[in-house]
């Protein structure tokens, strides 16, 4: 069982008149059923706030939230079929994990739709789930981290609710426990089958889950697309940075056809790039590429530019060697060789290739 | 090199002794003032209890007399009774007026600002002396006080009615009055360390408002409300200023008596008998309710 949620127009104002905080502009959101979304940005980009106004903790200034298709915006936390994972897990102190977990069944809205046996059953069901069924009678500050982690998960998701919500509740965990938790997840959505909605500020963990990824700044949506289409093909410069591109390379727009672009860099050579956007010829623009998409075998591709420039030094990593190389205009661009192949020295020139998809243009 | 030349000088610093002169130093005043404000006044008081009164002279001894006087003479058992109802009646309606005040401050309160004018309104009627308080309700209950007065005004009696003052309508209320912003700050304290996203997480789990009471905040707020009923009870139990300004003839309380047999009755180890008696009825309260706020407090 899963649901659809829709956003429209939403904006949150705190405080009031001038004074007043936006932390939520305009954004407009559709998640289909089922899906894995995460909300990627940094703190105070509106991604926490989103979160709380489609739990219905928050209410919107203006916009609407919608559960396939029914407005919720105004209906109570309480009566929302969602359930929600707290960033600092919020567990109930004075209950054992079997009562934080059967908290949500044990309520009014759920008395006479299950028996005292089924709730039990339903308990186990979801301990089991989370691999949790040995602590069922310890108390939360019982628990390591992971644990803790584990029962709000599982309380969040006893009471079967179609969209569950996730405040980024890993924060706290450290990066091993962080990456198996996160497969757990993943795990977990794909035999549940429910929405999820996640926020989190690390992009790693957005693409790595998510079926989709919605980076926000400032409180406006910048970018809804998937993992690959994030990674690939950043619209902004925002979101090529905030995904971790380092490679950009200012250029004017030359020719355009379709979505085929020439671009022409500092030294006069031609680029060859994909545009998603209709631009003029003229237009600065920026260009950005993955490191790992630099050929370093030049000679054998028909589509490919070159791209030259002084080679500044090398590191070895192991299953790569990573060269940074400084092109005409005195910007730096590193450059990953899979093959690992030691070059014959520092300074001397330096080229590589790269194909026009693999070419994304920046215009913000 | 002239580090290790000073270890071989007699004068050399050592942790140890430094340790000891530190642990000393911050030690000794607390240790001063239970010694004195404390375990000699106790010392006292236990001594005189033990002796007897021979005309106006005090003798020493090792007599329980005294204690089986307490037991078993007339008044004095009964009042520690009645003196220990007057208190939970004051502990009681303290603590239902505080819980509420607190739940505001904590939760409904969100601006920092009307927090902090809250807080100081709680604690204000202590800048003013106990006294003057106790008086100000007897101007109010009186015969011809605001209370009567402003009945008449409304219609509701003809005549002023007496049913206010002196009694223990009078005492509890004033009391209750008087010693709520004890209560207030005792569970406020408690309320405090719960997290917001407690409440929070209770609605989203679809709990109603009550529930989320009964459920989350009620059982959370237990050992602020045992904090606050044990001090409010303390205070109302060994009051002696409302029962003599606002009591009527019938309502005197323990600590009257004492001051009496201190005063009056010149019967000093049937008085230190009575204080025995209390501070082991105290020492009794103390360990239960303690062991009680242990019982319900949560570890966050």
């Amino acid at each position: 069982m899963s649901a659809t949620i829709s956003l429209q127009n939403l904006r949150k104002t705190f405080g009031d008149g001038q004074s007043g905080h936006l932390a939520v502009d305009d954004v407009s959101l559709e998640i289909a059923a089922g899906q894995f979304v995460s909300l990627l940005g940094s703190s105070g980009c509106g991604k926490t706030t989103t979160l709380r106004i489609v739990a219905g903790l928050e209410s919107p200034t203006s916009g609407r939230v919608l559960f396939d298709g029914a407005d919720i915006t105004h209906l109570p936390a309480s009566h929302r079929d969602m359930r929600m994972m707290f960033q600092d897990l919020a567990l109930f102190p004075h209950m054992s994990v079997e009562e934080n977990v059967a908290f949500g069944l044990r309520l009014k809205r759920m008395r006479g739709k299950l028996s005292a046996d089924e709730i039990r059953r339903r308990v186990a069901t979801y301990l089991d789930i989370v691999r949790l069924g040995e602590m069922r009678k310890r108390m939360p500050h019982q628990l390591s981290g992971g644990q803790r982690q584990r029962v709000a998960l599982a309380r969040a998701l006893a009471t079967e609710p179609p969209v569950v919500l996730f405040d980024e509740p890993l924060g706290a965990l450290d990066a091993s426990l962080r990456r198996s938790t996160q497969a757990e997840l993943k795990r977990i959505h794909r035999e549940l089958g429910k929405t999820f909605i996640y926020v989190t500020h690390d992009q790693d963990e957005a693409l790595s889950m998510s079926d989709m990824v919605a980076v926000m700044s400032g409180g406006r949506l910048i970018q809804y697309d998937t993992p690959e289409g994030i990674y690939e093909r950043p619209r902004t410069r925002f979101v090529a940075q905030f995904i971790g591109a380092k490679n950009l390379i200012s250029a004017r727009v030359e020719k355009v056809t379709g979505s085929e672009v020439l671009l022409r860099l500092a030294d006069g050579t031609h680029l060859g790039a994909h545009a998603e956007e209709s631009l003029v010829p003229g237009q600065e623009v920026t260009a950005v590429f993955r490191a790992d998409r630099a050929l370093m075998q030049v000679n054998g591709y028909t589509d490919a530019s070159l791209v030259s420039g002084i080679h500044v030094q090398s590191m070895f990593l192991g299953n790569r060697m990573e060269h940074i190389v400084r092109l005409v205009d005195g910007s730096e661009v590193t450059i990953h060789d899979a093959q690992a192949r030691p070059l014959p020295g520092d300074g001397g020139p330096l080229q590589f290739a790269l194909r026009p998809q693999h070419v994304q243009i920046l215009t913000k | 090199m002239t580090v290790q030349a000073d270890i071989l000088t007699e004068n050399a610093p050592d942790m140890r002794r430094i340790e000891r002169r530190r642990a000393l130093f911050w030690l000794l005043p607390p240790i001063l003032w239970f010694v004195g404000f404390m375990l000699v006044p106790y010392a006292i008081t236990l001594f005189y209890s033990f002796g007897r009164m021979d005309y106006v002279q005090f003798v020493a001894g090792f007599s329980l007399d005294n204690y089986v006087k307490v037991l078993t003479v007339q008044p004095y058992a009964g009042l520690i009774l009645r003196s220990a109802k007057i208190g939970l009646l004051t502990a009681f309606w303290s603590t239902l007026l505080a819980y509420p005040v607190a739940i505001a401050m904590a939760f409904y309160l969100s601006s920092e600002c009307a927090k902090h004018i809250l807080y100081i309104l709680v604690i204000l009627p202590w800048w003013a002396s106990y006294l003057v308080k106790a008086y100000a309700w007897k101007t109010i209950l009186g015969t011809h006080g605001l209370l009567n007065e402003g009945l008449i005004w409304l219609g509701v009696i003809d005549e002023p009615l007496t049913v206010f003052l002196y009694n223990d309508f009078s005492i509890i209320l004033t009391l209750t009055y008087i010693f709520t912003p004890f209560a207030v700050l005792s569970i406020y304290a408690q309320l405090e360390r719960l997290p917001l996203s407690l409440i929070e997480a209770a609605r989203d789990l679809g709990a109603t408002g009550w529930e989320t009471f009964i459920k989350v905040i009620w059982p959370i707020s237990i050992p602020g409300v045992l904090a606050g009923g044990v001090i409010t009870f303390s205070l109302g139990f060994g009051d002696f200023i409302a029962p003599a300004l606002l009591g009527g003839a019938d309502s005197i309380m323990i600590s009257s008596v004492v001051i009496s047999l201190l005063g009056v009755a010149n019967d000093r180890p049937l008085a230190a008998a009575i204080g025995v008696a209390i501070i082991l009825m105290a020492m009794a309260l103390l360990t239960v309710s303690q062991y009680l706020e242990k019982r319900t407090q949560v570890r966050l």
